[in-house]
């Protein structure tokens, strides 16, 4: 009770937040559903309890903000219910849509309980962040910037940003050394953590390491496995998957998980399920490597085999071809030799022979040729001062003349002269 | 540190022998020439599958002298 002195009425401390938490409870006694950020879980392992900090902001300004109490069995509860439907723990990061009520504490304030948060609103949240981060790395071209990088003939130097002592690390790193081909890799830890609230700051932090020893490597790797399905809402980040989008090398991804595919997965160069998977894909880069070597030995051998058996059978036909010209043509020079040499023996006879029929003939001719001959036939001759005539122009009447025939002669006179000729 | 061609200019190279070879662009008398280099290049590929040159202590040590 409050003890009076002189006109004052003096309260205890306590009866004052007694008294506050009287009106509170009586006035304000119903739960609320309200929406906010959660910027701060505060989850204390040892009681289970979480005393999270709510703000609500604007234009980047904190305009109001609480703290709160999640009790251990109501946090249970929540949690399980945010990792079935959001795949993701309740962490601080998001927003959250809660059922809740005034607390107030003598001893620890003003807070407000939460009661329950719908795990579909942050989901919604959720989706909404990877649409933007989408949306962004689209609108700025970069989408699919790592995607559109030239894959190395031989992704021989991986650096592979995972945790040490992860299954999926394990799983990778045996495949890739125990392979049976005797493929070499070279490959170097960059350790991050993979899932929940701080892997953006550290993969960021490895991607930037590794990008200073750049010419080391051919390819980047991420591997997660063996966390479960949780906390891989990181990899819708904006800064995280802006970096990738943008490394210089190919950044392979096998964060192995089978729902939702997450915005880091999308602009990977390439997304394998698992870490297996990928191993199994960087072999098969080897495999596409030696097969066409052995096929080109293959090639080279038939090829060479083929280019001397046609040569050796070129050489063969022109062989044979070569021979049978040098035959033919040796036979065709005997003919000839044969054919020439007959005439040699046969031209000279015939010459002789031709030359006597030729002789006969004019002796012929001459014979009947000769004047004797002519005069038989009836013909004369007539001289005229012993000259034959041949022209009756060089006759004159009165002309004394001699015609001689076959068997005598005999002269005349010229009476008269007619110049018309005797066979026109 | 890496000297000759690297896998690619060495698969690259193999890869124009061999068209070469198919075309019949190679003559009788480049045959052996043709034939030794390819082997050397297949041998030069063989071999960058099956080992790698670099080093863990000197990209750390790099790393360090990044980070300092």
């Amino acid at each position: 009770m409050p003890e009076i002195s002189g006109n004052r009425t003096i309260f205890t401390l306590l009866e004052v937040l007694t008294g506050i938490k009287t009106v509170l409870t009586e006035h304000l006694s119903e739960t609320f559903w309200i929406k906010a950020e959660m910027t701060r879980l505060h989850f204390y392992p040892q009681s289970g309890h979480c005393y999270p900090e709510l703000v609500e902001k604007r234009s980047g300004k904190i305009i109001a903000q609480i703290k709160a109490n999640l009790w251990k069995d109501d946090y249970l509860r929540i949690d399980q219910k945010f990792r079935q439907v959001l795949k993701e723990p309740l962490r601080e990061g998001i927003s959250i849509l809660m059922q809740a009520k005034i607390s107030f504490d003598p001893v620890y304030g003003l807070a407000l309980r939460i009661l329950d948060i719908d795990p579909s609103y942050s989901l919604g949240e959720l989706e909404r962040e990877k649409r933007e981060t989408i949306e962004k790395l689209r609108k700025e071209g970069i989408f699919d910037a790592n995607k559109r990088m030239k894959f190395p003939l031989l992704p021989q130097r991986i650096a592979i940003i995972s945790v040490e002592t992860s299954k999926g690390y394990a799983d990778f790193i045996k495949v890739i050394d125990q392979n049976p081909w005797g493929y070499r890799f070279f490959h170097m830890l960059f350790p991050a953590l993979l899932q929940g609230e701080r892997a953006v700051e550290t993969i960021l932090g490895q991607l930037s390491r590794i990008r200073s020893v750049v010419q080391h490597f051919d390819v980047v790797t991420l591997i997660r496995g063996g966390g479960g399905e949780v906390g891989l809402s990181c990899y819708n980040d904006y800064g995280l998957t802006r970096a990738i989008a943008l490394f210089p090398l190919p950044v392979l991804t096998g964060i192995g998980h089978a729902t939702n595919e997450t915005v880091t997965e999308m602009i990977a160069h390439r997304n394998a399920i698992t870490p297996t998977e990928l191993a199994d894909f960087l072999i098969q880069q080897f495999h596409n490597c030696a097969v066409p070597l052995n096929d080109s030995q293959k090639k080279i051998t038939d090829q060479t085999r083929r280019l001397i058996l046609a040569d050796r059978q070129k050489l063969m036909h022109i062989t044979k071809y070569f021979r049978s010209v040098a035959m033919h043509m040796i036979s065709r020079n005997r003919i000839s030799l044969e054919i020439q040499s007959e005439g040699i023996i046969k031209q000279p006879i015939q010459l002789i022979h031709n030359s006597t029929t030729a002789l006969t003939n004019i002796i012929k001719s001459v014979s009947i040729l000769s004047p004797a001959n002519v005069l038989k036939r009836g013909y004369s001759i007539t001289y005229l001062n012993g000259k034959s005539i041949r022209a009756i122009g060089n006759l004159a009447t009165g002309d004394q003349v001699e015609t001689i025939i076959s068997d005598g002669t005999f002269s005349s006179t010229v009476q008269k002269i007619s110049k018309q000729k005797p066979y026109e | 540190m890496n000297k000759g061609p690297t896998y690619t200019e060495a698969f690259n190279e193999l890869q124009q022998i061999v068209s070469d070879m198919e075309q019949g662009d190679i003559t009788v008398d480049e045959l052996t020439e043709k034939i030794k280099r390819a082997i050397q290049l297949i041998k030069i590929c063989r071999t960058k599958l099956s080992t790698v040159e670099e080093d863990v202590q000197k990209i750390l040590r790099e790393l360090e002298s990044h980070e300092s």
